[in-house]
């Protein structure tokens, strides 16, 4: 599903991002990618997305090449997983179905498709009566629940999400993973990037370390004792 | 692209004209002053050339016949010269009438003075008066009367007819140069506006690009957007200047004897032409500001 082949990612002021990272993630499973600010994060997510291309070694995603992936392909490329972001990243003169919609017309689907499609996601993330609010009437785990719906419309292969968690009340993160985890259970690769450790103890899935533009650990799910 | 997703971007460039309506009306203020500015030297220099070309028919020039030529040969000659292509009118002046016409100009109503000039005693020789339809071809066409049989002088003209041609030149010149001036600004200003409306729009672009949008569908809503915008302010200019020259000309036919070209004769091609290059102007601004825009900094998902 996702590969890192010794990949290394170096800016032009020089700032060295990311060092020989070698990765492996099969299809269907859920992975928290921990790491402190300026571990590396953003760039591994950057170079997932496309955004970036590797300095040196191979990234290989659903049997793609990256580094020979021509500029105009990016867009087909990313129609192949959904991403959600801290700040949810809604438009806020739209209404919550339109905000999922939009992602539907973006790849060309009929608004049959539209019409039939939207109200199921949004049932999914229990928002199914709040289609025709506006984000900013809604609360932030909401908001954040409206772009995971945005992220799933277009049944992607693989979900990475940006500290989904990171503009949501405690509480409510809880919530937002349990619902990750629920679109895993359906077959959905999830990558998730996040510094909340009770998230990761409690839902132990495995745990990709990242300090320094390294690999530091890398654990496969494995029983963490549960603190809260 | 798919045709749904083109009606449905078509849609969301009308909605984002009221959404940004700011933005919009701004757009719409710039367009149609470059328009108006455009339009109002389009208007003066097609006066201008309206009245050059009024000048240069009424100047005309003098074709002498040769002495005692019989007048048979004078108006075979004046056939002749009618039918060349640069000859708007041939009209013939018999020496009596040109004598005439002397005696008048001297005064002299009871022909006293040239009373021994008249009749088979007249020294004038029969002549034409003959206007061009270009003065620039001159030189030409003289040389070509010249050449006719019969035909004694002509009178010397170039230096008017240089004169009027290089004048006509000039403004032409200088018409288009600021008809071209004034449409770079527009397209400059166009194309920043839309800039400014984009980096305003800079997270939905990055959202869209997160998703998967392609170049194409973040630039159609605002292609479509400056288009429309571009008809409106078209359509507004045209409406201005039509209503703001017919009240000028009538002012300036009231004071002088200057006929101004009527705003009827090109009222049509004034307005479709300015609806046109609205359009134009719109559509061109979005393909490049978009352009510049998603090669530099609109690539990127803003924030990562």
């Amino acid at each position: 599903m996702i590969e890192f082949q010794n990949v290394s990612k170096v800016y032009s002021n020089g700032t060295k991002a990311l060092r020989n990272v070698s990765l492996k993630v099969d299809k269907g499973e859920f992975v928290f990618i921990v790491g402190s600010s300026g571990a590396g994060k953003s760039t591994f997510l950057k170079l997932i997305m496309c955004e970036e291309r590797p300095s040196e070694g191979e990234i290989v995603i659903n049997d793609m090449c990256l580094s020979r992936l021509k500029r105009r392909d990016v867009p087909f490329y990313r129609r192949t997983m959904g991403i959600v972001f801290q700040d949810f990243r809604l438009i806020d003169n739209m209404t919550v179905f339109d905000n999922v919609a939009f992602a539907m017309h973006i790849v060309g689907a009929s608004q049959r498709e539209i019409r039939k499609r939207v109200p199921y996601i949004l049932g999914l993330v229990n928002l199914q009566d709040k289609q025709s609010c506006r984000p900013t009437e809604l609360s932030g785990g909401e908001q954040q629940r409206v772009g995971l719906a945005r992220a799933l419309v277009n049944n992607p292969k693989l979900i990475v999400a940006d500290e989904p968690t990171g503009n949501v009340d405690p509480a409510l993160s809880f919530e937002i993973v349990d619902l990750l985890s629920e679109i895993n259970r359906r077959g959905t690769t999830i990558l998730m990037v996040t510094h909340e450790h009770t998230l990761v103890k409690h839902f132990q899935k495995r745990v990709v370390e990242i300090h320094d533009g390294e690999v530091v650990a890398d654990s496969a799910a494995q029983e963490v004792p549960h603190e809260a | 692209m798919k045709l749904r997703s083109l009606r449905y971007l078509g849609r969301e460039g009308i909605k984002n004209i009221w959404s940004n309506r700011t933005m919009s009306f701004a757009s719409v203020g710039v367009l149609v002053s470059c328009l108006l500015m455009t339009g109002a030297a389009v208007l003066f220099s097609m006066n201008i050339n309206a009245g050059m070309k009024t000048i240069e028919g009424n100047n005309s020039v003098r074709v002498y016949m040769k002495q005692g030529l019989p007048t048979l040969s004078a108006v075979k000659a004046g056939e002749e010269i009618k039918k060349l292509d640069n000859v708007a009118s041939c009209e013939f002046v018999p020496k009596d009438e040109a004598i005439k016409q002397y005696m008048n100009m001297l005064g002299d109503k009871d022909g006293t003075m040239l009373a021994g000039m008249t009749g088979k005693d007249n020294p004038l020789p029969d002549a034409y008066k003959v206007s061009f339809k270009d003065l620039s071809q001159y030189k030409k066409t003289a040389e070509q009367i010249k050449k006719i049989s019969g035909v004694d002088t002509i009178n010397d003209y170039s230096d008017i007819a240089n004169k009027l041609t290089n004048l006509d030149r000039i403004v032409t010149t200088a018409g288009s140069w600021i008809i071209l001036l004034l449409s770079l600004v527009s397209l400059f200003i166009i194309s920043n506006t839309i800039r400014v409306t984009m980096f305003s729009r800079r997270l939905e672009i990055s959202i869209m690009k997160s998703v998967g949008a392609t170049d194409w569908f973040v630039r159609v809503p605002f292609v479509v957007e400056g288009v429309i915008i571009g008809v409106i302010s078209g359509a507004l200019a045209s409406l201005i200047l039509i209503l703001g020259y017919d009240k000028l000309i009538s002012v300036v036919t009231s004071i002088t004897v200057f006929t101004p070209i009527p705003i009827r004769s090109v009222a049509t091609t004034l307005t479709l032409c300015f609806i046109a290059a609205g359009a134009l102007f719109g559509a061109l601004g979005g393909i490049i500001s978009i352009g510049r825009y998603l090669k530099n900094e609109g690539g990127d998902i803003v924030g990562w």
